[in-house]
């Protein structure tokens, strides 16, 4: 296991440098100036000349490259153009917020999708598997911003259950604020999950070391879940750990629909303020982010799966 | 076709689409068809079925519910919401098409050259799907409309940018399978050129995932642009975009709920179209085979 | 006394028109000590007859007749009731070692979650059986494999666990699905002599399910051969080989290659057997055998005793008799 985890390590090397290299591409060589794009049009020479050189832009690509690696290994990510603050910072105070929606529609997801995959799986092609397939091909339609806006009239404005938005002081009122937001995120996840499981259930179902179980007289509930659940889960888990990455890209939306101060939200206003050091800045974070994630789904995946560290 | 040679009569055999009566056709497939097929005449011909001028203001008939008059209300300015509604097909629609286009036939054509090509070539093409795959999709589709600009066009942009991994990733790993059956070694031995055993034998055999695939993406691509529409990084306003719709409609979701419920059902409809015609069509190939 | 009587025993998957028998009215009786062996080309129904007295189907299937083991039905028992006869008074073990493992739990849960189900023994004691029994199945070093993987084992072992999990709790009839198929030649004769020595040690009966009939003429006390679904024959061992009873024992027979003849020739039967949504009205052996007339067209034969006291469901059963052994 050690070696399993030391190799998946070194892999995240030629990630990290990728990732680098792709945001380094989109922020020269993408057509648009970032200097007038900051300043507008009529901008003067001199200014656009000193964002330039803040910027690090008159110099030669190679040249630019190996500051910019270099500045994200040190962790200088430089600084918000609007907020004058290092952008480090910022995400700092700013990503655990997305992080903990994050975590939090993805446990969602799976409370949701668990149950009723069985359900499908064992009633399959029967009323409740028509049911609840049908349902979750409409909420697989839904676009997350209007889920998220009725949900916020419906829940928060009309019946008063839970805030209109913002992101509470303590964690039990941090966890209260993000329950609307992070139900939202959930749907369609839950969506993918439950039919990815579904088919593995069914799968898993009539494997010979099911049959070899149930031959043995243990408890249907031991069966579902020990030897069932638990290899069903083994190839779910690939598409929840991809899934992370879509979770952030929808945290993006749901923040801004809740008025949540995460990185999504930060993301948003700075491309809006045309913020470029933080938009770059976000952009590799939130990869290095999912890269991790990845990571840790292959852990994950070669604990529950004795076979994946041979 | 004047050749008779094996390979290339049993490939035509396998390629030949012979469509089952409709009796036989699976449900998914004809109700899907149908949504879409009415979606796009929609699309095409908005002025035929939208009562109204879609950006035309009316200040005396602000934020009307649902009548004879605006079956589905009116907006804050007085427009009528099933005009935009409907004239938002065209927009859409489009968006479904062009944001899928692209990625669909570059990827499928990247994939099928690395599958059949395999080794180094391979190695690398993963290595760059794994890369690919770190960045939140909608995050960097952001990010590359923050440098490009908001706006439809530099959208097609940034989803081709990225989008094509995906169909490159299916079509390869479908054609590393047909590469290894009999009569890929057939043309082979014929002495076809690489170019046309990949193009004319193995990518029609191995293209059905794709296909399948960019059933469910111009769903995606749909949601996607809405979102995109949303943040006001997609369709600008006044453009009639369902998106857009629902943006203006959020300061009015309790006093005026159609504005927003039914451009989202427009949303939910059409990508149920694109999801039911992508199941049918598995269905449909899957029992082809 | 028999251990086990069946009675019509059918087993069916799907509903309506696309129903399908796989096993159709089967009987047959296992006495106790006693080794039975199933026989039958693959399709023929002797798998899903041996998961059928367990109500072991998978999805979809349906069980009816009467399965009688110490005087109760097991096609009308309750889910406790059939726990409670599963894996503790009858055990069955499968032909594929390398699926009937579950992958991703070491093998001590797996024998360990049998003997929680069925016996007192707790902590310290349950680990101690479980390594009594890995022993007992012959595995070297059984303390330390206890903690390891079912991939970690050869095939041959891993059969060996599988056993071991199976007589955890000391069952008294153990039902095998083809347990030396997936092996190689020389395993297969380990795998067959442990089944029988520890057969004699626990005073189990044994139903063996195959289609090796050299299997069945080294192990077995009787056997019962399966066509489309239903047995065509019963009998002794001994005096089926003497003097085969139905025209496909005859025909199974002919085709088994000897060592001892060398070089003689190896008649196979000619065509496949039926499929299960297509059997031939009649006899179901009919288009393929040499003896048929009009009745086997027309008339189903059925299972009586026709050769001295042998069951047969031939109806030709003494022409073929009458010819011996091809062996």
């Amino acid at each position: 296991m050690p070696e399993f985890i030391a190799r998946r390590l070194v892999q995240l090397i030629p990630t990290l440098i990728f990732i680098l290299v792709v945001v380094f591409v989109l922020v020269r060589l993408l057509p648009g100036d970032p200097a007038s794009a900051v300043l507008g049009d009529r901008a003067l020479d001199a200014d656009v000349e000193r964002i330039n050189r803040e910027l690090g832009l008159d110099r030669s690509i190679p040249v630019q490259f190996w500051v910019f690696v270099k500045s994200f290994l040190t962790g200088d990510l430089g600084n918000s153009i609007s907020l004058r603050i290092p952008v480090t910072q910022l995400i700092a105070d700013r990503l655990p917020i997305t992080m903990l929606l994050t975590l939090m529609a993805a446990a969602i997801a799976l409370i949701i999708a668990i149950p009723l995959a069985f359900v499908a799986a064992l009633r399959r092609e029967r009323l409740p598997d028509t049911l609840i397939r049908g349902g979750f091909q409409v909420g697989l339609s839904m676009p997350v911003f209007y889920i998220g806006l009725v949900l916020l009239t419906v829940f928060g404005a009309n019946l008063r259950w839970f805030p209109v938005g913002g992101y509470g002081d303590t964690f039990p009122e941090h966890l209260y604020h993000l329950f609307l937001p992070a139900v939202t995120l959930a749907l369609s996840l839950s969506a993918i999950l439950m039919r990815n499981l579904r088919a593995a259930i069914i799968e898993v179902l009539d494997a010979d070391y099911v049959t070899f179980a149930r031959s043995k007289g243990l408890r249907t509930r031991l069966i579902l879940f020990r030897h069932i659940l638990r290899n069903a889960l083994i190839s779910t888990l690939a598409l929840f750990g991809l899934s992370i990455g879509t979770l952030l890209g929808g945290a993006v939306i749901t923040e801004t629909v809740f008025a949540i101060p995460g990185a999504g939200r930060l993301m948003v206003d700075s491309i809006y303020g045309r913020d470029y050091p933080v938009v770059q800045g976000l952009t590799v974070t939130l990869a290095v982010v999912v890269s991790i994630t990845f990571l840790l789904t292959d852990l994950l995946q070669a604990w529950l799966d004795p076979r994946v560290t041979k | 076709m004047s050749e008779s040679a094996q390979p290339e009569a049993a490939d035509a055999a396998r390629r030949s689409v012979r469509l089952p009566r409709p009796g036989h056709l699976p449900l998914p497939f004809i109700g899907g068809a149908l949504i879409l097929g009415l979606s796009v005449f929609v699309a095409a011909f908005p002025g035929l079925f939208a009562p109204y001028d879609p950006l035309a203001f009316d200040y005396n008939a602000v934020l009307q519910g649902p009548s004879a008059a605006h079956p589905f209300g009116t907006d804050n300015f007085g427009r009528d919401v099933l005009s935009r509604v409907i004239h938002a097909y065209t927009i859409d629609m489009q968006i479904a098409i062009f944001a899928t286009i692209f990625p669909f036939v570059f990827g499928t054509a990247v994939g099928a050259l690395v599958g059949y090509a395999g080794g180094i070539a391979e190695t690398i093409f993963g290595r760059v799907v794994d890369a690919v795959i770190t960045f939140p999709f909608l995050v960097l589709v952001i990010a590359i409309v923050s440098v490009l600009g908001p706006g439809l066009g530099n959208m097609y942009i940034a989803v081709g940018l990225v989008g094509w991994v995906f169909y490159a990733r299916i079509t390869a790993a479908e054609v590393r399978v047909q590469k290894r059956l009999d009569y890929a070694d057939a043309g082979r031995a014929m002495g076809y050129t690489h170019a046309r055993i990949i193009f004319r034998h193995l990518l029609p055999n191995a293209i059905t995932p794709a296909i399948v695939y960019w059933m469910t993406d111009m769903a995606l691509a749909i949601l996607l642009g809405s979102s995109l529409g949303y943040l006001g990084l997609g369709a600008q306003p006044p453009a009639a975009e369902w998106g857009v719709q629902i943006a203006e409609a959020k300061n009015f979701m309790s006093t005026a709920w159609w504005m927003g419920v039914f451009p989202g059902l427009a949303i939910v409809v059409t990508g149920l179209g694109f999801s039911l015609l992508g199941d049918g069509l598995a269905e449909l190939l899957r029992t082809r085979r | 006394m028999s251990l086990l009587r069946v009675r019509d025993l059918t087993a069916t998957f799907g509903a309506g028109a696309s129903r399908l028998t796989a096993v159709n009215r089967v009987s047959f009786d296992v006495a106790q000590g006693e080794v039975l062996g199933l026989v039958g080309e693959s399709g023929s129904g002797k798998s899903v007859t041996l998961r059928a007295l367990l109500r072991l189907l998978p999805v979809g299937g349906a069980v009816s007749g009467r399965v009688e083991w110490e005087g109760r039905d097991l096609v009308t028992a309750g889910d406790r009731e059939l726990r409670a006869v599963r894996g503790r008074q009858i055990s069955m073990i499968f032909q594929e070692p390398m699926t009937s493992l579950n992958p991703v739990l070491p093998v001590r849960v797996q024998i360990e979650e049998n003997l929680r189900a069925h016996t007192g023994l707790r902590g310290r004691a349950r680990t101690a059986r479980a390594k009594e029994l890995l022993d007992l199945v012959g595995i070297p070093d059984a303390g330390r494999r206890l903690d390891e993987f079912p991939h970690q084992f050869s095939g041959g072992m891993r059969q060996r666990v599988m056993i071991a999990i199976a007589l955890a709790s000391e069952p008294r009839l153990l039902l095998a699905d083809e347990p030396t198929t997936a092996l190689d030649v020389t395993i297969q004769d380990q795998i067959l002599k442990l089944i029988l020595d520890l057969k004699d040690q626990l005073g189990m009966s044994v139903v063996l399910v195959t289609h090796d009939l050299g299997v069945v003429a080294e192990t077995c006390d009787r056997m019962a051969v399966m066509y489309a679904g239903r047995i065509v024959e019963t009998g002794s061992v001994t005096d089926v080989f003497a003097r085969p009873a139905h025209a496909y024992t005859a025909g199974l027979m002919a085709s088994v290659p000897r060592a001892s003849a060398a070089r003689s020739v190896l008649h196979s039967i000619e065509g496949t057997p039926p499929q299960l949504d297509r059997v031939p009205p009649g006899c179901a052996f009919h288009p393929r055998c040499r003896f048929a007339t009009d009745i086997c067209r027309r008339d189903v034969p059925a299972l009586e005793p026709r050769v001295g006291e042998r069951l047969s469901a031939c109806h030709h059963a003494d022409a073929v008799a009458a010819e011996g052994s091809p062996v």
